[in-house]
């Protein structure tokens, strides 16, 4: 039986591309002209097709930027299951088809059955590849960019900049990005950044530092290679940059427990995917020194949403977070 | 001369000269095993002076000071930790290595480490366990269970758990094990991480709860362990002789193994698989005090420390103001250390 499969799954692959052939001129998508279509990829690459892509497959966050321009894709693959996905758990998913729940895990075979006309991934500059082809994927899973043209923004310095591509990607897509519904989200995020700007213009001397607390060291985040962080500097607020992050992986500075007061923050921006309310006491228990953290003993700290962020809508909600936090602030705590 | 004849004539004299030196010799190793605590205390990936950690020491109470609370709540506890579990994983390494009569035998070989790493899995996964103070004790609890199970294995069968039987239990049951973990793994991001620290073998982030939990354990274990030369001498000239010396093989090794699951059961539990010191460890001990248990076992019970405590020091201060695992340390050094040891020894000769 084994060997058969292979070729039944052709048989069945090829029965449904012949059933469907016909039905993607019956025009699921309003598009203003049907083509051609061009988009400048992160890469540097402009990616073309003679038609407007309609059947789409996207990466969990690069899904959620598009949808909340109105372009439902027809698979996603994400990198945890779709529940706990910070980008996906509150979008409705019904029709859309789970190719994937696991980094690196892509059935391409579920892909194929979609028959995409186009691939949206983030592109990483560091990594010179998109979302879901790094070094580290299955070579099976990979084998989804033979499936259609791959696209994606750029990750890298801003997620305001990753929104706006997004934005731009949704727009050459057929998107009206001008729908008041859909710019909504656009007001609120810049109402969100003005709010911000103004809460930390009134906290001059406060300094916060992106930490991650993990059993065995504590990680300090380095805002190069975190966007949100980047911004948040941009916007006024004195992220500490840590001295000497890890050369092979500088993401981070890997700091040991005996080392945990290196940096004295005023607030601690809390890695958003271990942060709970009671984090911080909990730690506080377990780790001798996280109180060493003058910020920590205060209880100073605030959830960080940490590489994930990709719309406008998500980031004014946690913009507005950080600034209640900047606002309810102690700058001499760290001092 | 030929190699028999060599043998014949020198091992005796041999022998006997050392047995006068080994005593002092030990003693030697147990004033090295200090110096090397007082360093894992004084040295680490903070630069503490020398004067501030003796203060610390002098106070016993941690006066609020950071240099206070790392040296007493950190490195203290560090390396009471890291002495009795490098002791348990060398006597560990050489009981096994002595009642299976296979040199390449350690925790890792008779299932303790998959049977550990399968329970952690297990209880993040169905029980929603998280930290490394609750989850010791499934660690601890599955590695009981796995060698109980490798040993159920091999006494199958009217010959007991023979060397082979034991080793080809210990290979079926921990493939069977990485599996069941494995596969919990690839889909449970919360197991993936509380392994990924687990399994790395640490003696980071283990501070006095950790300690006090698992040293019971493994000072009754130690302390048991050393009862096992005699028995282990005479299994050592194989199975048919130790039985015509009037010993009782089986006993024998239910016996080491149920000490052998106590003290590498509750080490792995509290540090994850640490590799190389219950393997090399034994056979460095061999090196020493040749053939007689009744001092590899106290040899490789100083020894495996000293080494394990060198190694997380090293990982320490070479990475300041970060720290590597001594598990890493121990697999960058202790593959080519084990390489020597078999070019230069006989290693067979277990």
């Amino acid at each position: 039986m084994r060997a058969w499969r292979p070729i039944l799954a052709v048989t069945a692959l090829s029965v449904v591309l012949a059933g469907c052939g016909g039905r993607s001129d019956t025009g699921e998508t309003p598009a203003a002209a049907d083509g051609p279509w061009s988009f400048t990829d992160g890469s540097g690459q402009v990616v073309k097709a003679d038609k407007i892509p309609t059947r789409i497959i996207a990466h969990a966050g690069e899904a959620a930027a598009l949808m909340s321009f109105g372009i439902k894709p027809v698979g996603i693959y994400s990198d945890e299951p779709v529940k706990t996905d910070p980008n996906l758990r509150n979008l409705d998913l019904t029709g859309i088809e789970i190719l994937g729940e696991e980094w690196g895990k892509i059935n391409v075979e579920k892909a194929a059955a979609l028959r995409p006309d186009l691939i949206v991934g983030d592109w990483w500059p560091a990594e010179k590849a998109h979302s879901g082809m790094e070094e580290g994927v299955d070579a099976q899973s990979k084998k989804l960019a033979e499936l259609a043209p791959v696209a994606g923004v750029t990750q890298g310095k801003s997620i305001v900049a990753l929104a706006e591509g997004y934005e731009d990607l949704a727009e050459s897509l057929g998107a009206d990005v001008d729908k008041p519904e859909i710019a909504a989200n656009k007001t609120r995020f810049e109402e969100a950044v003005t709010a911000f700007k103004a809460a930390t213009a009134g906290k001059p001397g406060l300094t916060v530092a992106a930490m991650s607390p993990a059993d065995d060291k504590m990680y300090v985040a380095n805002p190069e290679y975190a966007p949100e962080l980047l911004d948040l500097q941009s916007w006024g607020l004195k992220v500490i940059n840590p001295g000497s992050p890890d050369p092979g992986f500088p993401y981070w500075e890997n700091l040991s427990w005996e080392n945990a007061d290196k940096y004295q923050p005023d607030l601690i921006l809390w890695d958003g995917r271990s942060f709970t309310p009671t984090a911080n006491a909990e730690w506080g228990g377990k780790q001798p020194t996280w109180f060493k953290i003058k910020a920590a003993k205060a209880g100073a700290a605030v959830s960080w949403p940490a590489f994930w962020l990709h719309t406008y809508g998500d980031f004014a909600i946690e913009l507005n977070k950080l600034t209640e936090a900047v606002k309810a602030a102690d700058p001499n705590v760290g001092n | 001369m030929s190699a028999t004849s060599r043998y014949a004539t020198r091992t005796p004299a041999r022998g006997g000269r050392r047995a006068i030196a080994l005593g002092p010799g030990l003693a030697a190793l147990g004033v090295l095993l200090a110096v090397v605590a007082f360093l894992s205390i004084t040295m680490g990936s903070r630069s503490i002076g020398l004067s501030e950690v003796l203060r610390a020491l002098g106070n016993l109470d941690t006066d609020g000071s950071i240099t206070s609370t790392v040296t007493l709540e950190l490195r203290v506890p560090r390396t009471l930790l890291g002495i009795l579990v490098g002791a348990a994983l060398g006597v560990a390494g050489a009981i096994l290595q002595g009642v299976t009569r296979n040199p390449l035998a350690d925790a890792g070989f008779m299932g303790i480490n998959s049977g550990a790493a399968a329970f952690v899995v297990v209880a993040v996964t169905v029980l929603g366990v998280r930290g490394v103070g609750v989850y010791i004790w499934f660690a601890f609890a599955g590695a009981i269970a796995a060698l109980a199970l490798v040993y159920a294995i091999a006494s199958l069968g009217r010959e007991g758990a023979t060397p082979v039987k034991l080793a080809l239990a210990g290979a079926a049951v921990t493939a069977g094990l990485v599996s069941v973990t494995t596969g919990i793994v690839m889909t449970n991001v919360d197991a993936l991480n509380e392994l990924r620290f687990w399994q790395v073998g640490s003696l980071a982030g283990r501070y006095t709860p950790v300690l006090t939990g698992v040293a019971p354990f493994l000072l009754l274990g130690l302390a048991a362990s050393l009862g096992f030369g005699r028995a282990l001498n005479g299994l050592a000239l194989g199975e048919d002789t130790a039985r015509g010396l009037g010993q009782h093989v089986t006993r024998t090794r239910a016996a080491a193994f149920a000490v052998v699951a106590l003290l590498a059961g509750a080490a792995t539990a509290a540090c994850g698989p640490i590799i190389f010191v219950g393997l090399v460890v034994p056979h460095l001990a061999r090196l020493l005090c040749g053939p007689d248990y009744r001092w590899i076992l106290p040899y490789s019970m100083v020894l495996a420390p000293i080494v394990l405590l060198l190694a997380d020091v090293l990982g320490r201060v070479a990475a300041a103001p970060d720290e590597l695992q001594v598990g890493v340390v121990l697999g960058v050094i202790g593959a080519p250390a084990f390489v020597a040891i078999v070019r230069y020894s006989r290693l067979s000769e277990v």
